[in-house]
Order: C-alpha cells, then sequence, then structure tokens
C-alpha cells in the first residue's frame, strides 16, 4: 500500500527527498563548508571567463543583457500569472484551465532559459560581489525551487487528469504556492540591485 | 528653450521636501524602484502574452480577441501602478532625469508605444470575428504586434540604462547629445 502510493507521486516524493536533503545539509552546517570552495568559480566566472571579460569591459553590453533579463522574467511573470490566475477562477474562465496551462508552459520554458542564460551574464560581471550577498543565494535557492516546482510537481499534476478530477483545493494551493515562489525569484533578482 | 524650462521645472520639484524625502529614505527609494520594476511582470507580462498570441505563439487554439479582453484589466492596472511609480521615481530625481538621454528615449518610446496600442486596439474592433479563431492574427495586426514588443522592449532597456553614466552631461562633447539630454549648461558653456 505504502509502495503504490509513493509511485503514484514519485515526482513529488523526490522533490521532498531532495528538499529535506538540503534542509540536512544546511542542519549538518555542511553548505557552510561546502560554500568557501565556490569562491574559485566566482572568481573564474569574473577574471578568467569571456562572459566575465564582456560584462565588466563593456558597460553598454551588460545593460542590454539586463534589460533582457528583465524582459524575460517579464514574460514568466505573465505566463505564471496567467496560469495561477486561471487556476483560482480569477482570468479568462470562460476558457478551459487545461488549455491555459499547456498553451503557456512552453513559453514559460523558453523565457526561463533566456533567464537562465541572461542572469549567468549579470552574475558573471559582478561575480566576486553577488558570492558574499545572502540575497543571491536566496534567489538561488527561490529559483531552483521554482524550477523543480514547476517541472516536477505543478506541470506533472496539471497534465495528469483533466482539473475538474483534481481536488479543488490542491489547484488553489498549487497556483498560490507558484505565485508566492515566483514573486519571490523576482523580488531577491531586484533587491540584489540595491544590496 | 525647451530645454531651459525642463530643467528649471526639475529644479523646482527637486527643492521640495517631499522629492528630497523620497530620495534620501533608503527604503521609500528601494521599495518604489522594486514596485515599479516587480509590476512589469504583470504590465508587461500581460501585453506580451496579447502580443504574442496575435503571432500565434501562445495559446493559439484560444479566440484571440478573448485573451486581450481578459487580459486588458490586469495590463491597465500594472500599468497604472507603473506609471505612479514612474512618477514619483522622476519626482524624486527630477534634474538627473529630465537631463538623462535615455529617459527622454523612453519616454519618447512610450509615446510611440501607445499610439501603437491605440491603432492596434481599433485594428483589432475592426477585424473582430472575421479571424478571431484564426492560429495567426492578419498581417497588419502581426505587424502591431511586433512593433508593440520592440517598443517596449525599448522602453524597459531604456529604463534600465537611466542608472548608467556613459552620456551624463559633465561626459559629453557632442553637441546634438547634449541639446538632445537637455545639458543646459554644457551648451550654454560652448
Amino acid at each position: 500500500m505504502p509502495m503504490s502510493f509513493l509511485s503514484n507521486y514519485k515526482n513529488v516524493t523526490a522533490l521532498f527527498l531532495l528538499l529535506l536533503a538540503v534542509a540536512l545539509l544546511e542542519f549538518f552546517e555542511v553548505r557552510e563548508s561546502i560554500y568557501p570552495g565556490l569562491l574559485p568559480y566566482f572568481e573564474w566566472l569574473k577574471y578568467s571567463s569571456w562572459i566575465g571579460y564582456l560584462g565588466t569591459t563593456y558597460g553598454s553590453v551588460y545593460a542590454t543583457v539586463q534589460a533582457g533579463h528583465l524582459i524575460s522574467m517579464a514574460v514568466i511573470g505573465g505566463t505564471v500569472l496567467v496560469t495561477d490566475l486561471r487556476l483560482l477562477g480569477v482570468l479568462l474562465k470562460d476558457i478551459p484551465s487545461e488549455t491555459i496551462s499547456k498553451g503557456t508552459h512552453k513559453c514559460f520554458k523558453y523565457s526561463l532559459v533566456v533567464a537562465i542564460l541572461t542572469g549567468i551574464f549579470c552574475a558573471a560581471g559582478v561575480a566576486d560581489k553577488v558570492y558574499y550577498m545572502p540575497v543571491f543565494w536566496i534567489k538561488m535557492l527561490a529559483l531552483l525551487t521554482g524550477s523543480g516546482f514547476m517541472f516536477f510537481i505543478k506541470q506533472p499534476l496539471l497534465n495528469s487528469r483533466p482539473h475538474n478530477e483534481i481536488n479543488p483545493w490542491a489547484i488553489r494551493l498549487l497556483a498560490v504556492a507558484s505565485i508566492l515562489i515566483w514573486f519571490t525569484v523576482a523580488a531577491t533578482g531586484r533587491w540584489i540591485g540595491f544590496s | 528653450m525647451i530645454n531651459e524650462l525642463l530643467l528649471q521645472f526639475a529644479q523646482y520639484l527637486e527643492a521640495q521636501v517631499y522629492s528630497q524625502m523620497l530620495v534620501s529614505g533608503y527604503y521609500s527609494w528601494n521599495w518604489l524602484e522594486a514596485t515599479h520594476v516587480l509590476t512589469l511582470m504583470v504590465s508587461i507580462g500581460s501585453l506580451f502574452i496579447i502580443d504574442f498570441r496575435m503571432l500565434g505563439w501562445v495559446l493559439p487554439d484560444v479566440s484571440a480577441t478573448a485573451i486581450a479582453d481578459r487580459l486588458h484589466k490586469p495590463m491597465i492596472t500594472g500599468f497604472v501602478i507603473m506609471f505612479i511609480t514612474g512618477i514619483l521615481l522622476v519626482y524624486a530625481k527630477p534634474v538627473e532625469n529630465v537631463q538623462s538621454l535615455w529617459f527622454r528615449i523612453k519616454m519618447l518610446l512610450l509615446v510611440l508605444a501607445f499610439i501603437n496600442a491605440w491603432i492596434f486596439n481599433s485594428r483589432m474592433r475592426a477585424a473582430e470575428g472575421s479571424w478571431d479563431s484564426a492560429r495567426v492574427a492578419p498581417k497588419g495586426l502581426r505587424r502591431g504586434a511586433i512593433i508593440s514588443l520592440c517598443l517596449w522592449c525599448g522602453v524597459v532597456a531604456m529604463g534600465r540604462f537611466i542608472p548608467y553614466d556613459w552620456v551624463d552631461c559633465p561626459k559629453v562633447s557632442n553637441t546634438a547629445i547634449l541639446w538632445a539630454s537637455g545639458c543646459v549648461e554644457q551648451l550654454n558653456a560652448l
């Protein structure tokens, strides 16, 4: 019985175990011992990689890529809001939520790829600064959580069966959690600029 | 003449207590700027979904006018918040903004984007029904959607450039750029 229950929710279980592992790493201070080992990679990113060179040498290129990062985040925000507000029954109520969630997911994936690529470029230009910023690491954790949540929980659940067969509260929780996670990613990203 | 008037008005605003309060308060400035940027996700996020639908990139099986109609309210709400926070951001640093080339280009692009939105909207209403369920909108509307995407990308990019000082008045010697940026002092000194 427990095995069949777990096999029904293997993605959720995998993500839960991953988050538990992260929590344990934090609890036993393993992360703190790994953390100093990451500094050389950040220094390499800024001083030795070509993206670090481009970002630090050409301010206009850096600012243009930053704008691209903002635009991709705006598109992520648009797709997340449209899908989640539909799931909450606030927007586009006359269109099936299955159609909305499937129709916006491809756009979300492309925007996420652009956001990550432009984000790496932006981080490379100031890698020696962001490494010491707690808010940068919070953003990375939020981004990991958001991506894991989207690809291992939200989409598999929404694609598994017609939405009217899923517990409405599960759908509402899914939508609220998704909005909160992606808002955290965007807000922490903005806060990096202030730190 | 216009540059002098704008600068005088900006100096008048900058002398006000509330303007100084906004810029000197660490949290007031940061909250204002963060709200302005984060609202992009609602305003430009919704707008891009509408434009992408016209181009057939998202939700091609859903009626295009339904998407445009239903996303109109959140988009306008986002834009209203952006305009309020944007006006307050300019009010906090009026002289810097009035003499910024990027700010001026941003305002120009904003005007063009609104003219395009108005034309786009009236064309969409005029053609309503004839193409609504088609996966891709007619050529005129597709062109409008691409112009809208380019203009708004330009608005975001110019907004991002404003804090950079590459073409700040003291750093520029080109007369055309000085005039376009409204660098009154530097122009008078020539």
